[in-house]
């Protein structure tokens, strides 16, 4: 028991906390510029600071480019405010002379604006709703007003969508693909069964990246399923196959069908034939015995098989980066660049948490759906 | 304090379970230099890193990435640090440095007068200078386009193309696509009038775009036949096509820019490290080097030597003149802004 709560609290609970805190952490300023960060939080908020604050901010700046640690700063006030580096580095390269809430606005007039410090004074509370906002297509204005974003930034509610739709067209086709199968693997005698469930597993060892890559080899323009479609004469030109939302779906389901195969097997297994007898006794067609036998009493397994489905479809991203188009990219992709590249840990963890709200939000809705689909008056599965 | 504690411990979970952590303590491990791979690396790794190997008698590895800063900042945030010499391109390098992910070299160490102007910053000394060029299989297509305005004409010139999935490079190429001159393109494109201009170029084309992120995939993407033309890495379609592809180095679509040497905060190995960037930018070992690969070195006495340019057409530093040169300030001053633009734009 011990171990099994110790695995679940490293592995799910702490990684977690720590993304939903990295969504809403805000302390690049407090870590660069401390006395600043205190007299920022002082401050009432109105108007322009007293001179204390502007001299702490330019003797702190000084300092902080000195010793290389102005990067994260700038970069994070740059995020909510374009320019603001350059402003950043600016001051603290310059020469400045005390009366500095002269020196700094005269060096730039950004200084003299109650916007900038407001800026400051939001960055300086150590939690920012920033992240958050902007990962739902909402910024905060100069003003300090949640606003939208402008159309040509907002990308995460299309995302989102996307996101939701391609997982969810991965679940319907993975369900379609893989009933049939588990149906077939279920009556097969022992020994098949064994085999057959071996040649379920076996791609499910190879690397996702291996079996992503072999389906671009496979749907390229000059790769073997469009040589057969042009020799059988169905098409008189390649078809543009790869980099395609067909070749997202096709390599996904692929790559998750044992996931859907597998717990619809053992549910299809606990079935007890005898019923298919019982059925026929009582003069039910072999359409009825499945419609009002059979699938009611294998609906577990399809939904287990597909709530695993749905959520392994709806956190991928290097499928769709690899055999995808530059409309079928997924919000986990975000994620990864965001984290990788542009380390941007804060939109990372704001995206993750929503990503992860939105799963739970659509398992929530399947689990409460899923008991009323449940035969009644046969009996449930042992 | 506790939230440091927390963050580190679900780092090293999650480096465990990628299983991206090196479980040998950091002081028992080789000097590990990381490049960008490729046929740079592969002749990089004899004349360069076992040649100070043997020089200094100590154990040189290498590996590779592909520019993924975060992959370093990682390193330098939990403080276990198993990369010591990077190789980085120039902007993430200046915003490496201010970020305290680089050291600040050892001018001591390393001889500072030997560099070609502007190839040493306060973190970096210049390794090699790269470039990017239009490029396309003359076997499948006699005549291709042979500027970036002709790469746009569509209709012409049917297929994909593929351009590296980055606003740097590809935002320029975008401008003079629709006709800015090669000293026009940053000053456009400091104005929101020339970014907007630069998508709604990127747009007319957005369909036949397909985007490479490792420098090895344009030329698998146009071997195979699956985009028609590409701008990918000239030492790499260099060698290609020394290899036998029907690839043309369209000098006139060059663009390009140096690498540099750094080394990582918090590296163990500081010392060793300052000697290896001291000793792979002296001129014997690049010599060495440029004889097996065009490369275009940041060390003046290479760079210029009239023997070493004439052996190697393929050097970026034989082309300037018909190219342009990357920005480096640009892209310091206007790179996150348009990176995040870049990204949501590329979703849509």
């Amino acid at each position: 028991m011990m171990p099994a709560v110790l695995v679940v609290v490293l592995a799910l609970v702490v990684p977690l906390l720590v993304s939903a805190a990295t969504a809403v952490r805000d302390p690049e300023l407090r870590a660069a510029l401390p006395r600043t960060a205190a007299l920022l939080r002082a401050w009432d908020g109105h108007g322009l600071p007293e001179e204390a604050t502007f001299a702490a901010l330019a003797g702190e700046l000084r300092a902080a480019e000195a010793e290389q640690a102005l990067g994260a700063l700038s970069r994070r006030l740059n995020f909510e405010r374009s320019g603001m580096r350059g402003l950043l580095l600016r001051a603290a390269r310059a020469e400045l002379v005390a009366p500095y809430s002269m020196a700094l606005p005269a060096l730039d007039p950004r200084w003299g604006a109650p916007a900038t410090w407001a800026l400051l004074r939001r960055a300086a509370l150590g939690v920012t709703p920033l992240y958050l906002l902007r990962a739902v297509d909402l910024d905060i204005a100069a003003d300090g007003a949640v606003v939208m974003q402008p159309a040509e930034e907002a990308v995460f509610g299309r995302l989102f969508l996307r996101s939701l739709v391609i997982a969810l067209q991965v679940t319907l086709l993975a369900l379609l693909v893989a009933y049939p199968a588990a149906y077939a693997i279920a009556r097969l005698s022992p020994g098949w069964a064994r085999l057959a469930t071996v040649l379920v597993l076996v791609p499910f060892w190879v690397s996702i990246l291996v079996r992503t890559t072999a389906w671009f080899i496979l749907l390229q323009r000059e790769g073997p399923l469009n040589a057969a479609l042009l020799a059988l004469g169905v098409t008189d030109h390649p078809l543009q196959l790869i980099f395609t939302r067909f070749a997202v779906l096709v390599a996904m389901v692929h790559v998750l069908l044992p996931f859907a195969i597998l717990p619809m097997v053992g549910v299809m297994k606990r079935i007890d034939p005898r019923l298919a007898r019982a059925a026929a006794s009582l003069g039910a067609t072999r359409w009825q015995h499945f419609r009002r036998v059979y699938l009611p009493l294998s609906l577990p397994g399809v939904g287990a098989g597909g709530l695993i489905v749905f959520m392994l479809a709806i956190g991928f991203y290097i499928t769709p980066a690899l055999v995808g188009g530059n409309t079928d990219q997924m919000v986990s992709a975000f994620i990864a660049d965001y984290t990788t590249t542009t380390l941007n840990w804060g939109m990372a963890g704001a995206l993750a948490l929503l990503l992860l709200a939105m799963t739970a939000a659509v398992v929530a809705l399947a689990l409460l759906l899923v008991p009323r689909l449940r035969p009644r008056g046969i009996g449930a599965p042992p | 304090m506790t939230m440091r504690r927390l963050l580190h411990a679900a780092l090293a979970v999650a480096a465990v379970s990628t299983g991206m952590a090196t479980a040998v303590p950091a002081q028992a491990r080789d000097l590990m230099v990381v490049g960008f791979g490729g046929g740079f690396q592969d002749n990089a790794r004899k004349h360069l890193f076992q040649g100070y190997a043997k020089a200094a008698g100590v154990a040189v590895q290498d590996d590779v990435y592909n520019g993924e800063m975060a992959r370093i900042a990682a390193q330098v945030k939990a403080h276990d640090v198993t990369w010591d010499v990077v190789m980085v391109e120039a902007p993430e390098l200046v915003r490496g440095c201010e970020d305290g992910t680089f050291e600040k070299l050892d001018w001591t160490v390393i001889n500072r007068a030997k560099f070609v102007p502007g190839g040493t910053i306060t973190c970096g000394a210049g390794a090699v200078g790269w470039g990017v060029s239009l490029f396309y299989d003359q076997k499948r297509i006699a005549h291709g386009p042979t500027t970036y305005a002709e790469l746009w004409d569509t209709a012409k010139f049917p297929g994909k193309r593929s351009f590296r999935f980055t606003p740097k490079t590809t935002l320029e190429i975008a401008l003079m696509a629709d006709g800015v001159p090669f000293h026009d393109v940053y000053k456009i494109l400091a104005t929101k009038a020339g970014q907007d201009r630069a998508f709604a170029a990127l747009d007319r084309i957005k369909g036949d775009i397909v985007w490479w992120r490792s420098g090895a995939q344009p030329l698998q993407f146009v071997a195979s036949g699956e985009v028609a033309y590409a701008v990918g890495f000239t030492g790499r379609t260099a060698r290609a096509a020394s290899e036998g592809a029907a690839y043309p180095l369209l000098w006139q679509t060059l663009l390009y820019s140096f690498d540099f040497w750094a080394v990582v905060k918090g590296s163990p190995n500081t010392a060793e490290a300052m000697k290896l960037i001291q000793y792979m930018t002296e001129p014997a070992p690049l010599l060495a080097l440029a004889q097996d690969w065009a490369v275009s070195p940041a060390t003046k006495a290479v760079a210029d030597d009239p023997a070493v340019r004439a052996r190697n057409p393929g050097m970026v530093s034989n082309h300037v003149e018909d190219g342009l040169s990357i920005d480096t300030e640009f892209w310091v001053e206007h790179g996150d802004d348009l990176e995040k633009r870049f990204a949501a734009w590329a979703a849509r």
